[in-house]
């Protein structure tokens, strides 16, 4: 993999979302976006101006986890790994309070996984070191979707537009996906693919994208790293999340200032959740004119930590 | 005495257009930038991804003849040895057999459709193998990173109606084709598009490595567009293959 230094713009970004997250706590009710009076600028040819290099959104909880009582690991999202520092026994103990999670409804902010499901995803979550339940992102599949728009690792963005499409490129493992905006039906439901298959219009300032035939090998969402040995009822990473050939997710896009992409996903898939649900937040950040995608060679470079993680070794096939 | 000046004026401006104009003399639709449009989904039918020279068929592979100018290769000798080394062991040393992305100009002529997309700023393409992205500058922008690429670093520019791509900063590990032709990191592709007709694009590549070959030489073959009512990219993910076949481990 290879990386360029960022920093000016992680501080900066950094600042911004300190400055954004009132902001997106009155917003998780939801309608208020749309209420904004923020208008877009547009192509030449009418459509919103979403184009343009991206950087990901801010840290923030995925969901509230079931299980709160789990600490210490599971209390911050960002506390750094246990390896790193002794634990000190005089310390105070972790606020229990977390942060707003990014799933607005149900309004608890938990994923309304059927027991079943919940079952799973412990299972899912307790054998990591398998490579059948290893995350599908760390084996350099498909992010899956909404999770590709959910900040991770070194991801950034590009929006292309063109009359009648809306393309995103994402540079974690080179995905793309076509957003056709001319009202064609999905592909056959026998077609599957990593990202699913996308079909968008536009509402007022809004991209809504409505999506299906996904591939059952991804996971719905998970931002930044689980911590090491929680277990999943206490995650707030969203990690272990898996769906079913059911799948269908409705995303919603609208540029809320000049440098910011609001983004929404309703989440159904009546097979493994309860109920739809929604996960909302500021996924995408402006990056500056001149950013450049580089390339994310991801399956290349990581037979060796599967092969630490696994015991399997991918290259010898 | 008017007559004949228009008359000179006429020809100096033709001579001007077919200075810019690819020598085909097609002059299709353009972009709102007045280049030729490219966008649409195109493939190769041609068998080098098999094998970029003259060859036979073999189990899986069509018989094809060479996309090679001259069919000729022109190894160095240590070069030419490690060539039949690899063809010796392609069925297991071939780099796209383990999922890599198959650098370029081989993912252009990979069995599977890609889709260009077309902006004042940059060409993408997108292809269905292993969804590999090339995002082709053609902003003036240089060459920026000391970094080494699978798919390099490509920067374009318009020559009239020709996109001429020029791609460096490769790594050594991407094979041309699976019959072991291959290359150093010191590789540098020049590619010229060329759209010829409404479904054709020609396709012309200028391979140069003065680690490997002892002078630049040249492919060409046609890039085909298309053209089934309702078609899009799909997906061939190899990686999921290769797992899902290790996963019982």
């Amino acid at each position: 993999m290879i990386r360029r230094s960022f920093a000016p713009l992680g501080l900066l970004t950094a600042v911004a979302f300190a400055a954004l997250v009132p902001l997106v706590v009155a917003e998780a009710s939801g309608e208020a976006a749309q209420g904004e009076a923020y208008t877009s600028p547009r192509t030449p040819w009418g459509d919103p101006d979403l184009r343009g290099p991206w950087d990901r959104g801010a840290a923030q909880p995925v969901e509230t986890p079931v299980d709160e009582l789990w600490r210490p690991e599971g209390a911050t999202i960002d506390a750094p790994p246990a390896s790193l520092f002794e634990p000190d026994p005089d310390a105070p103990p972790l606020p229990a309070a977390i942060e707003t999670p990014l799933v607005v409804d149900p309004p608890d902010g938990k994923i309304p996984l059927q027991p079943w499901a919940a079952a799973k995803r412990e299972e899912i979550m307790a054998n990591q070191d398998k490579l059948a339940h290893l995350d599908p992102r760390v084996k350099c599949l498909s992010a899956g979707l909404p999770r590709a728009n959910l900040p991770w690792g070194f991801n950034t963005y590009q929006i292309l537009q063109v009359p009648g499409y809306v393309v995103i490129l994402y540079e974690a493992n080179h995905e793309y996906r076509y957003i056709p905006l001319d009202g064609r039906p999905h592909v056959s439901s026998e077609i599957r693919l990593g990202l699913g298959d996308s079909r968008g219009h536009w509402e007022g300032e809004t991209l809504v994208v409505d999506v299906t035939n996904f591939t059952e090998n991804t996971w719905v969402i998970a931002r930044g790293v689980a911590p090491e040995g929680a277990p999943a009822s206490a995650l707030s990473t969203g990690h272990g999340v898996f769906h079913s050939d059911a799948l269908h997710v409705v995303e919603r896009f609208t540029l809320t200032d000049a440098d910011t992409i609001h983004y929404e996903a309703t989440i159904d898939d009546p097979k493994v959740f309860t109920r739809p649900w929604t996960i909302a937040l500021d996924a995408f950040m402006r990056a500056p004119e001149d950013h450049e995608l580089l390339e994310y060679a991801c399956h290349e470079g990581n037979g060796r930590n599967l092969r630490l993680m696994t015991g399997v070794d991918v290259d010898a096939k | 005495m008017k007559r004949w000046v228009r008359l000179e004026v006429r020809l100096v401006a033709l001579s001007l257009v077919s200075l810019a104009a690819p020598a085909s003399g097609y002059e299709g639709p353009r972009t709102s930038d007045d280049r030729p449009d490219l966008s649409g989904i195109w493939q190769v039918l041609t068998t080098a991804a098999w094998d970029l020279q003259h060859h036979n068929a073999q189990d899986g592979v069509p018989a094809g003849l060479s996309v090679v100018e001259g069919n000729d290769i022109p190894y160095q000798p240590w070069a030419e040895a490690r060539k039949q080394e690899n063809y010796e062991n392609r069925l297991t040393a071939d780099p796209v057999r383990k999922c890599y992305l198959p650098g370029v100009p081989r993912i252009t002529y990979m069995p599977f459709p890609f889709q260009i997309l077309q902006t004042p700023d940059q060409v993408v393409m997108t292809y269905e193998f292993a969804h590999a992205v090339r995002i082709i500058y053609t902003n003036g922008s240089p060459h920026p990173l000391p970094n080494d690429f699978w798919m390099g670093d490509s920067r374009g520019h318009w020559e009239g109606d020709t996109l001429v791509v020029d791609t460096t900063h490769f790594i050594d590990r991407t094979w041309f084709d699976a019959a072991g032709n291959f290359h150093s990191d010191a590789l540098h592709v020049v590619e010229r598009f060329t759209p010829t007709s409404p479904y054709h694009i020609e396709y012309e590549v200028t391979i140069e490595d003065p680690k490997v070959f002892t002078r630049p030489w040249k492919m060409r073959m046609p890039l085909y567009r298309r053209v089934e009512q309702g078609l899009q990219l799909l997906e061939y993910d190899c990686v999921d293959f290769i797992l899902q076949s290790l996963e019982g481990q």
